[in-house]
């Protein structure tokens, strides 16, 4: 317990009680200000800072200052904050991609117009052709099946290309809610630092950038550094979005492939090195993975194609002629461009000698569609691998967009306990404080009443 | 026989005058620790009030009682600078008592209201769920 002589004398104390009416009306307003939010998204928590106010000097009496209410200061935990953005644009980019696998998965079920039925079909009709080899009727079934199997590969790359087209629809949609955001980013940006040099909180400012940061990340993987004049906030590589209250406006051309390519503020193509968020996932899926599964289609088509034609060369038609090519394909795009390049169904090439009725080289047509390709597998094992390949992705990005789900979950409830207000615990300060006050309230009365004892006791 | 009887009113005395000191040391507290919103503090400096305050009534009774009780309290041998120390501490104490009761009402006028505040909410607002949940569960009635 402190003795007289450590307090300075009873007036050192007589100046706090304006001061401290003022200071706990602030910290008051703070407390209910938080309780008002409680469930306002992206609402941060404000504590009241409190600094001891100047000592003056009376005489030789150094007289306290009391207390002063100096600002509120926002319960934020930058770090956490950093990883949550993080995480936000991993899982938007996964989800992304997810989303635009799971549309290419559907060319590649099973329907019956898949290109898995369509060889079973023409596979089951070539076995038709060699029991009826002179039968008109087969003949022109084994030609429709032919068709529909090029059909069915031209669906699925036709599939493919409107999923990489929707990816770059989106990519120049993204672009545009980036530049909308760190237009808006800027300017608060702005009010903060203008707010700080008047000696304001911002709490609430800086609680609708951080919403508004949160919303970026979503849309591109950013990194964000906390400046003197506000946040600096970049691409991944580095490409600069917002600088203080500038904000610098991305773009998007055309490029010679046909895609919307990303330009940074000064014309720099950045597409190839953005990462991250819902722009970061399109462009992976626009430019790497329906890129990949084309590729790997064209060369099925391609490779299928030239053994089937070969087999065909290697017999002759209903008229005793050499077998001509009976598939079609472009030197690019084999799979959206493939058909059927005969449309009579005596030129098939089913005789092996030329002469009618033979069926010899029916056997070689369909030793085609079981025989290894240059890719070392058969057309129906290099088509399942492709299936597989595209299933296997879907499933990856669906598993990791849970799992980033879930540390995004625990990232954000101990964001929650840090930011966050709880109300149990301002309930339980409030009766407790109370219950203080009603005590606090009875010892004023026995202060007040003890004047009077005080001057009958020494009068 | 008279020099002790003086010399034990003046050590009360004395110990009355420190417990106005003190008592004004833990008003001063207590004002703190309700700008700084720091609960423990204050009722720690509510508690010694409780002490000080009893203590001091007690003493006051005691020095206070009647001319035949206290055959000595206006006699010269009474320490006159002692009595105008207390008189001046008493003075000063009221004075700081009285801002003590102006934060007191404040602050529970502010806190009745945000108490108020709270039970609005009750019955507007809807349960949360998600993450924040271990936060609001609204299971607490004023």
């Amino acid at each position: 317990m402190p003795d007289l002589a450590s307090m300075g004398g009873l007036n050192t104390s007589l100046l706090i009680g304006t001061q401290a009416l003022e200071a706990a009306q602030g910290a008051l307003t703070a407390t209910s200000n938080n309780i008002a939010n409680s469930n306002t998204p992206g609402y941060t928590r404000e504590i009241p800072q409190f600094a001891e106010s100047e000592q003056s000097q009376s005489g030789n009496e150094i007289i306290g200052g009391g207390v002063s209410l100096t600002g509120l200061q926002s319960v934020r935990d930058e770090l956490l904050n950093l990883q949550i953005q993080s995480q936000t644009s991993l899982q938007s980019s996964v989800d992304t991609q997810s989303s635009s696998l799971q549309q290419i998965q559907t060319y590649f079920s099973s329907t019956g117009t898949d290109i898995a039925s369509a060889l079973s079909a023409f596979s089951s009709d070539l076995t038709q052709l060699s029991a009826s080899p002179s039968s008109s009727a087969v003949q022109q079934e084994v030609l429709s099946s032919g068709q529909n199997l090029a059909n069915a590969f031209n669906n699925t790359a036709s599939g493919l290309t409107s999923a990489q087209s929707s990816a770059d629809t989106q990519v120049t949609q993204t672009v545009s809610q980036i530049n909308s955001l760190t237009t808006q980013i800027a300017q608060l940006n702005g009010q903060i630092s203008q707010l700080t040099a008047d000696g304001q909180s911002g709490g609430t400012v800086q609680d609708q950038r951080d919403e508004l940061v949160q919303q970026l990340s979503q849309l591109t993987g950013i990194s964000v550094m906390q400046g003197s004049d506000g946040e600096t906030i970049t691409t991944g590589n580095g490409t600069p979005l917002v600088m203080g209250d500038s904000s610098y406006s991305l773009q998007t051309t055309t490029g010679s492939d046909g895609m919307q390519h990303v330009l940074d503020s000064n014309g720099n193509d950045i597409t190839s090195s953005i990462q991250g968020g819902q722009l970061g996932g399109a462009i992976q899926i626009r430019d790497q993975v329906i890129p990949g599964y084309l590729a790997q289609l064209n060369t099925l088509a391609s490779q299928f194609a030239a053994s089937f034609n070969a087999a065909q060369a290697e017999g002759f038609d209903s008229n005793g002629n050499a077998g001509q090519n009976f598939f079609s394909v472009p030197a690019t795009g084999a799979a959206a461009g493939m058909s059927v390049a005969i449309s009579d169904p005596s030129l098939i090439a089913i005789s092996s000698d030329g002469s009618a009725g033979s069926n010899g080289n029916v056997a070689n047509l369909s030793a085609s569609l079981t025989s290894a390709l240059p890719s070392g597998q058969t057309v129906s094992q290099a088509y399942a691998n492709l299936v597989d390949q595209v299933g296997t992705a879907a499933s990856d990005a669906s598993t990791q967009s849970t799992a980033i789900g879930q540390n995004l979950l625990q990232l954000t409830n101990q964001q929650s306990s840090v930011s966050g207000v709880s109300i149990d615990e301002e309930t339980t300060n409030l009766i407790r404080f109370q219950t203080a006050y009603e005590a606090a309230a009875r010892i004023v009365s026995t202060i007040q009443q003890l004047n009077t004892d005080t001057i009958n006791m020494i009068s | 026989m008279i020099e002790t009887v003086v010399q034990e009113r003046n050590r009360k005395l004395e110990e009355y005058l420190q417990l106005l000191g003190l008592m004004a040391f833990e008003l001063d507290r207590a004002m703190r620790a309700i700008v700084q919103n720091s609960l423990t503090a204050l009722e720690d400096s509510v508690a010694n009030q409780q002490a000080f305050s009893s203590r001091l009534e007690e003493l006051a009774q005691d020095l206070g009682r009647s001319p035949q009780d206290r055959p000595l309290a206006s006699s010269p041998l009474t320490d006159s600078e002692l009595k105008a120390q207390i008189f001046s501490a008493s003075s000063s104490l009221q004075e700081l008592n009285r801002r003590y009761s102006a934060l007191i009402k404040h602050s529970s006028h502010s806190v009745a209201l945000m108490v108020s505040l709270f039970s609005s909410f009750q019955g507007q607002m809807q349960e949360d769920s998600g993450p924040r949940l271990s936060k609001h569960t609204w299971s607490c009635q004023i």
